[in-house]
């Protein structure tokens, strides 16, 4: 009886070192590369949220305490502001948008970069039609939607997405609008 | 093995229409093609390999642990899969990311393990393995390809429609992969007991 419980711990430790040699092995393997393409994934967002630019935004990047705000230069003038913010009140959980400013403390553009909302209604999210509202705003006003007597259009059979994309933006225009003071 | 025994696990004993088994990742991905799609070579390549590590390792796992030490064999394929796919494929991996892992807890990998890879030579299980993963991304396809030409109005992204008929957005929807799936379960079996008699 004793033996067999020393057999049996035998066969499944040694499974689980081989088991977890291998996964070692392609965690090194392919490290690199998925955070390459995190990082590849990001930039497209800031471009996309951002005028053009010539430097490396994420290393060009004013850290404060409460977030990281990424500068794009070009010709050595910063022309753009862009910072990611999270509102965890999706339908489907955490939306993280990047939302990108002008010097003169405007909204430049707002990507949405991750979400889980329910295709085919919340995910309009991402629709230029609906990011394209934000566009051209004014960092120091307030956003929402129109039920909670905003002026963002939601899009029918869905508020809870539109209203949580609202709330990250309200959010990372704070910080944006607080580095863009500091900076002049 | 026979050439039969093999097509048999890819319509006959079709892991989804005949076993109903590993629904849960099957109604969760199918919003589109290139996630059944996807979804389906996933469990094919984790199908495949973790058949013919425990048909060819089952000598030395005694009776008692062989749960356990399958699981931890299907879990380490799992993970492999999930790097390597977070790595070559990420666009595919940011949709089907949360499914991955739970490769792992779908009963056909665990069964054919169980049934077929303990009891059967490496060559068979690795057969019955491909056919299994084979049956499973053939059903994901089907179910996923009704469910995106009528939810979406697509196929693999490009319109169908062309925007004329309006999307019936029911079927992207939780609901519409069970009624989908209903549907089709439906006529697999009609089709079934019709070529039978």
């Amino acid at each position: 009886m004793k033996n067999n419980i020393l057999r049996y711990s035998l066969v499944l430790g040694l499974i689980t070192i081989i088991s977890a040699s291998i996964l070692a092995y392609s965690y090194d393997l392919t490290k690199d590369r998925i955070k390459e393409a995190i990082r590849q994934d990001f930039l497209a967002g800031l471009k996309s949220v951002l005028p053009d630019f010539d430097n490396q935004p994420d290393s060009d990047a004013i850290i404060t305490d409460n977030a990281t705000v990424y500068l794009a230069k070009n010709g050595g003038a910063v022309v753009g502001y862009a910072v990611e913010a999270v509102s965890m009140k999706g339908y489907g959980g955490e939306i993280s948008v990047i939302v990108g400013a002008k010097p003169d403390a405007t909204i430049y553009r707002i990507t949405v970069v991750r979400h889980t909302e329910t295709p085919g209604l919340g995910d309009k999210i991402k629709a230029a039609a609906f990011t394209s509202l934000f566009s051209g705003g004014s960092l120091t006003g307030k956003y929402a939607v129109k039920r909670d007597g905003g002026d963002i259009d939601s899009f029918s059979g869905a508020t809870i997405s539109p209203r949580a994309v609202c709330e990250a933006v309200n959010n990372a225009n704070k910080l944006l609008y607080e580095v863009i003071c500091e900076t002049k | 093995m026979k050439l039969s025994s093999f097509t048999d696990c890819i319509i006959k004993n079709n892991a989804i229409f005949k076993q109903m088994l590993g629904l849960c990742p099957t109604l969760a991905v199918t919003t589109t093609l290139i996630n059944g799609l996807g979804m389906g070579f996933a469990t094919t390549f984790v199908l495949v390999c973790s058949n013919t590590v425990v048909s060819s390792v089952k000598r030395f796992i005694p009776a008692k642990v062989r749960i356990p030490a399958y699981i931890v064999i299907i879990a380490s394929f799992v993970t492999v899969v999930d790097l390597f796919m977070n790595a070559y494929t990420h666009e595919l991996h940011k949709v089907l990311g949360l499914f991955i892992p739970l490769i792992v807890v779908n009963c056909i990998v665990l069964g054919r393990a169980e049934s077929f890879a303990s009891k059967n030579g490496v060559l068979d299980s690795l057969l019955d393995g491909l056919g299994n993963g084979l049956g499973f991304t053939l059903a994901l396809c089907v179910l996923a390809s009704v469910r995106e030409v009528l939810g979406s109005g697509s196929l693999l992204g490009f319109s169908i429609t062309g925007g004329v008929v309006p999307p019936v957005i029911l079927f992207v929807l939780p609901p519409g992969a069970f009624i989908a799936l209903g549907f089709l379960m439906a006529g697999y079996n009609w089709l079934r007991r019709r070529t039978e008699v």
